[in-house]
């Protein structure tokens, strides 16, 4: 499985992106959004219980992230259709702000190790990725445990929040280098 | 008649020094290019947090340069206004114990200005000296020479910095 310091593969995939006829689907890629964080997360099936309220709690906070210059994503293995129909059909997902990308062939979900052994499809792990591309980030559950958004965010403020002002030296510091 | 004008006419007369000032460091001949000279009046102006300066500081600027660098200014009073309080606490106490400490505060626009690095330090600079952090102050001093700001230039923005808390002072005046 890849982990910390590790590049995020690059991707493209179908995603549904809203419930307007005509606009359902787009292409959701690694390289739309430069100089963005990526905040993706990955769950097992559609169509089950825990998953809904972890993904709705992600589209609740989604302006919080927004904020903070990182897009999240939603991932699992169905395809884009049975994404739609689930979007669809539960009232939590209806207005959902981010894309839910479909990994039909297990492209992503595979080169980051994360497809579990077997029951096949992706294992319930988030990853933070920064603008640079390089994993920050990850947590991994087992497949029936729900994770918390808000410790995705204390950890993505926590990634972002450096001591970038000239105010911080101390006597003798050698110059900052300018970003 | 600039909107600093109409203000500045407003002063009381024991306060005609700061209208003088005010006309002469936002007008006259200065070794600041535009950008410089007006990020800083409007960082100045956010940090004296006098309101009616401000708005009159910003139409103003608004005239002469782009959003973005009015904008970089807001944001450099603004870190400041935060920073200054949280580094002049640390420096003032000077324990390991506190230095050692992450502060955990974003201030991710320093090192991503919409405009120029070194004019934000500027800005940064001018609001450090309107709110009194003496080593806020050393620090963004040193960054804007080494970036290769003259001390001339320093200077004139410290007039301005110095001018609009003065008029926002005044202003006040009942």
């Amino acid at each position: 499985m890849l982990s910390i310091g590790d590049r995020f593969p690059d991707f493209k995939q179908k995603a549904v992106v809203s419930l307007e006829k005509g606009k359902e689907f787009e292409d959701v890629s690694s390289a739309d959004h430069p100089g963005k964080w990526k905040v993706v997360f990955f769950w097992p099936k559609d169509f089950t219980f825990i998953c809904p309220t972890e993904i709705a709690a992600f589209g609740r906070h989604n302006r919080d992230f927004e904020e903070r210059d990182a897009r999240v994503l939603g991932v699992s293995t169905d395809n884009e259709y049975v994404h739609l129909a689930w979007r669809k059909s539960h009232p939590d997902l209806k207005d959902l702000p981010f894309p839910m990308l479909s990994d039909l062939k297990r492209e992503l979900t595979g080169a980051l190790g994360i497809v579990h052994p077997t029951e096949g499809v992706a294992m319930r792990a988030t990853f933070i990725v920064d603008p640079e591309g390089i994993i920050r980030f990850v947590s991994v559950t087992d497949l029936d445990v729900g994770r918390n958004v808000d410790e995705v965010l204390r950890v993505l403020d926590a990634l972002q929040t450096d001591e970038l002002c000239p105010c911080n030296w101390q006597k003798g510091d050698k110059t900052l280098e300018a970003a | 008649m600039s909107a600093v004008d109409l203000l500045a006419a407003e002063l009381v007369e024991p306060a005609r020094d700061i209208k003088l000032n005010l006309q002469s460091v936002l007008t006259a001949a200065c070794s600041l290019t535009p950008e410089q000279r007006w990020g800083t009046a409007v960082a100045a102006a956010v940090a004296s947090r006098n309101v009616r300066l401000q708005v009159a500081v910003v139409a103003d600027a608004r005239k002469e340069i782009g959003p973005a660098v009015v904008d970089d200014a807001v944001a450099a009073a603004a870190v400041m206004a935060m920073n200054n309080v949280y580094y002049r606490f640390r420096h003032h106490i000077g324990k390991p114990s506190y230095e050692d400490r992450p502060a955990r505060l974003r201030m991710n626009r320093l090192v991503k200005p919409a405009g120029s690095k070194v004019n934000f330090e500027l800005f940064s600079l001018a609001a450090s000296a309107v709110l009194g952090c003496d080593w806020c102050m050393r620090a963004h001093e040193r960054v804007v020479v080494e970036g290769g700001v003259t001390e001339e230039q320093v200077h004139d923005a410290i007039r301005i910095a110095a001018t609009i808390q003065g008029a926002a002072v005044a202003l006040e005046v009942a």
